[in-house]
């Protein structure tokens, strides 16, 4: 079977849930322990498509308000991101456009899905549709809101990724 | 009154008709009693038989209830028997616990290897933590034990590991004897050589066994893996996420120590146990190579070449790679070319290093500044030569000063005054100790006592010349230096056999001998008297004569 490998990053400020996000996709488990990402952990991910195998290698990348030299480094090359905010924190989305904005210079055609996460913590929650939708128009991409501690929106959220990754929705290619 | 029933009537005689209607009339009800008679009868020969049948069952439950009792009876005796093996075995459990383990092991062992065979994982799953904690346990609290227990298992394994690797350094050596004769060969053992390496340390280190695992090939910005070759060990597990953490990593390190240059340099080389992976960066690849042992000398060499070859032939399409691998060149090949190719590294020298060429600039220099030095050296010793070593005789320097002071004691007439005209003939050797004679003649007998004091002048005959005395010869055998020419005159010391020497004087078959010594109990100039028979003199030793002159006081 074809293998197709791509990779992906996971960009957003700090204790957004991004490792959480990958853990819920890649191992399907939820851990309540907030462990802070060193440098950049890559995972791996195989989706079973039409005909052929996808290979998401996923960078889960140390969480920061800005990209610095050596993380803007680590996105060399990669075809996507999942940028990620977290609910409850008004800054998180303002550090959530600061990344696409970096990420589009670094890599001009990277497809880009907005994930606003912790979309369990109703009673929290500040960050509206709106916001995120306003973003998502602003960069071509798409948003989704999930919870890595439920699963919610998790799988769609990197299907997504996928459909963008390989043109299915005609929007952006890589 | 008579109670009698009546009596039936014979019917053959009496009536006919009576019997003919009685015939007609009671004949059902006669064939009806001879039937149930019959019915009876037979139902009385069914209960017979079962009743025999009944009886015959009956026998036979008593006896399969007599064989159920005895079966019981047995089964209670060998449950005795077994409770009082248990009992027995527990007692022998608790005393002969080793025997038992002796005689449990092999039957546990096999279960143990027999349920391994069947289903390896679920057994490591179920035993791992268990003996793990066991073990723990067990070391914690008889680490003695322990140490004993695992020592023959782990040094037989250590045992065969090292023979393993002498066995591939064995095969290595060969190979290399057969390819030592080659003109680069020679070549790189020569500037080995030159570097303070022995051909036998350069022969040990291209033997040293190596074995390659895994071959990555890598797209440096995405970290996407390009392509990759596995080893004959058990490959590793996901190549993906390899690739992707190793360029983590690499671009990490990059950015951590050269955070402005990032085009110049690049981690090289990873080790983690006994695995080293070796790294070779291009532009638009980089090959990381994973292998166990020491890489043989210009195995770096040929990465270079690999990697080059690959950016030259296949650049532009490795670059552009998106993770599609239809877009991707069969790589494969190249690969199979660098693992089979030979070691050469005068093929594939990329040149000298910053290093070398400044080791080879400085020993060029060493070697003209060691001429030029050589040459000044030979010209300053003909220059000199002449004036070090004159060609004509050596003049003896006799440093003896003799004043001799004579006292002698005559008597003699006051009047008239007499002359007393000493003739003193004195032969001295040049030492300080001349033995002068003189004699005194006075003409008439003095009346006075006079006091005559002689001194002495010696002459010396010979030549003085205050210039360094050359060593005149040497001891021919080890020797003892004395203070004086007498054998049982004190000791000074030994001098070993070929010690220059200069001959100061002789006396009879004693020689007084100068010579330097520089033993740390014995330095400077010293002098002595030695055997002459010790010493080989050259020809032209000149002896010497000191002539001592008297002059009387008057």
């Amino acid at each position: 079977m074809r293998v197709i490998q791509k990779k992906v990053c996971l960009l957003g400020d700090f204790a957004v849930g991004k490792t959480s996000l990958v853990r819920r996709f890649v191992e399907g488990r939820f851990d309540e322990k907030y462990l802070s990402t060193v440098g950049v952990a890559v995972s791996r991910k195989s989706l079973e498509r039409n005909g052929h195998q996808l290979n998401l290698v996923l960078w889960d990348m140390v969480g920061s308000t800005e990209l610095s030299h050596r993380e803007a480094g680590y996105l060399s090359g990669a075809a996507g991101a999942l940028v990620v905010c977290d609910l409850t924190r008004n800054n998180t989305l303002e550090t959530m456009q600061r990344y696409a904005r970096q990420l589009r210079v670094v890599s001009p055609k990277a497809a880009l899905v907005f994930v606003g996460n912790k979309v369990d913590l109703t009673d929290e929650r500040i960050i509206s549709n709106d916001q995120l939708l306003a973003i998502s128009r602003l960069y071509q991409g798409s948003y989704y809101l999930t919870s890595a501690k439920t699963g919610v929106g998790v799988e769609p959220a990197f299907e997504q990724l996928a459909n963008l990754l390989e043109g299915l929705d005609g929007t952006i290619t890589t | 009154m008579d109670q009698s029933p009546p009596k039936p009537n014979n019917a053959d005689g009496d009536d006919p008709l009576l019997a003919s209607i009685q015939q007609i009339v009671l004949g059902p009800a006669q064939q009806r009693i001879e039937a149930l008679a019959q019915e009876v009868a037979l139902l009385r020969q069914q209960m017979d038989d079962t009743e025999a049948s009944a009886e015959k069952q009956l026998a036979n439950l008593d006896r399969e209830l007599q064989a159920a009792r005895q079966a019981l009876y047995l089964a209670e005796d060998r449950v005795r028997e077994l409770e009082m093996e248990m009992v027995a075995l527990r007692q022998r459990a608790q005393s002969d616990s080793e025997g038992l383990l002796a005689r449990l092991a092999p039957v546990f062992g096999n279960l143990v290897s027999s349920r391994i065979r069947e289903n390896r994982d679920e057994m490591a799953e179920a035993l791992g933590p268990v003996m793990g904690e066991a073990m723990r346990v067990q070391i914690r609290e008889s680490r003695d034990d322990m140490v004993a227990t695992f020592s023959p298992i782990i040094g037989e394994t250590v045992q065969q590991a090292i023979g393993s690797f002498f066995r591939d350094l064995q095969r290595n050596v060969d190979r290399q004897l057969k390819s030592a004769l080659r003109p680069d060969n020679f070549g790189r053992a020569l500037w080995a050589r030159l570097r303070g390496v022995s051909a036998t340390d350069l022969a040990v280190r291209d033997s040293l066994p190596y074995t390659i695992r895994e071959i990555f090939v890598i797209q440096p910005g995405s970290g996407l893996l390009l392509t990759r070759f596995e080893g004959i060990e058990k490959p590793t597990a996901d190549s993906d996420l390899i690739s992707g953490m190793l360029t983590a990593v690499r671009d990490f390190v990059r950015d951590s120590f050269q955070p402005q240059a990032r085009a110049e340099g690049h981690l090289d080389e990873l080790q983690y146990g006994n695995l080293r992976i070796l790294i070779q960066s291009s532009t638009d690849l980089y090959v990381a190579v994973v292998l166990e042992g020491i890489e043989p000398t210009g195995f770096r060499a040929r990465m270079r070449q690999l990697v080059d070859t690959l950016q030259v032939e296949h650049g532009p399409a490795l670059r552009a790679y998106n993770g599609d691998p239809a877009t991707l060149p069969d790589l494969q090949p190249i690969l199979a070319s660098f693992l089979v190719g030979p070691l050469s590294e005068t093929a594939v020298s990329p040149g000298l290093s910053r290093g070398q060429k400044a080791f080879v600039a400085g020993g060029g220099l060493f070697i003209v500044l060691f001429l030029a030095l050589a040459c000044f050296y030979l010209r300053f010793t003909v220059a000199l030569y002449p004036i070090a070593f004159p060609s004509s005789t050596p003049t003896i320097t006799p440093t003896a000063t003799v004043t001799p002071t004579v006292t002698p004691t005559a008597t003699a007439t006051p009047t008239p005054t007499p002359t007393a005209t000493p003739t003193n003939t004195a032969t001295a050797t040049p030492t300080n100790s001349p033995t002068p004679t003189f004699t005194m003649t006075p003409t008439n007998t003095p009346t006075n006592t006079p006091t005559a004091t002689i001194t002495p002048t010696p002459t010396t005959t010979g030549t003085a010349t205050p210039t360094p005395t050359p060593p005149l010869g040497q001891t021919n055998d080890s020797v003892w230096v004395r203070t004086a020419p007498a054998i049982e005159a004190p000791l000074i010391t030994v001098l070993e056999i070929n010690t220059p020497l200069v001959l100061i004087s002789v006396s009879g078959p004693w020689a007084e001998v100068q010579w330097e010594s520089d033993t740390p109990w014995l330095t400077g100039v010293w002098r002595g008297w030695v055997p002459l028979r010790v010493l080989d003199l050259r020809a032209d030793v000149i002896p010497i004569t000191a002539t001592p002159t008297l002059t009387p006081a008057p």
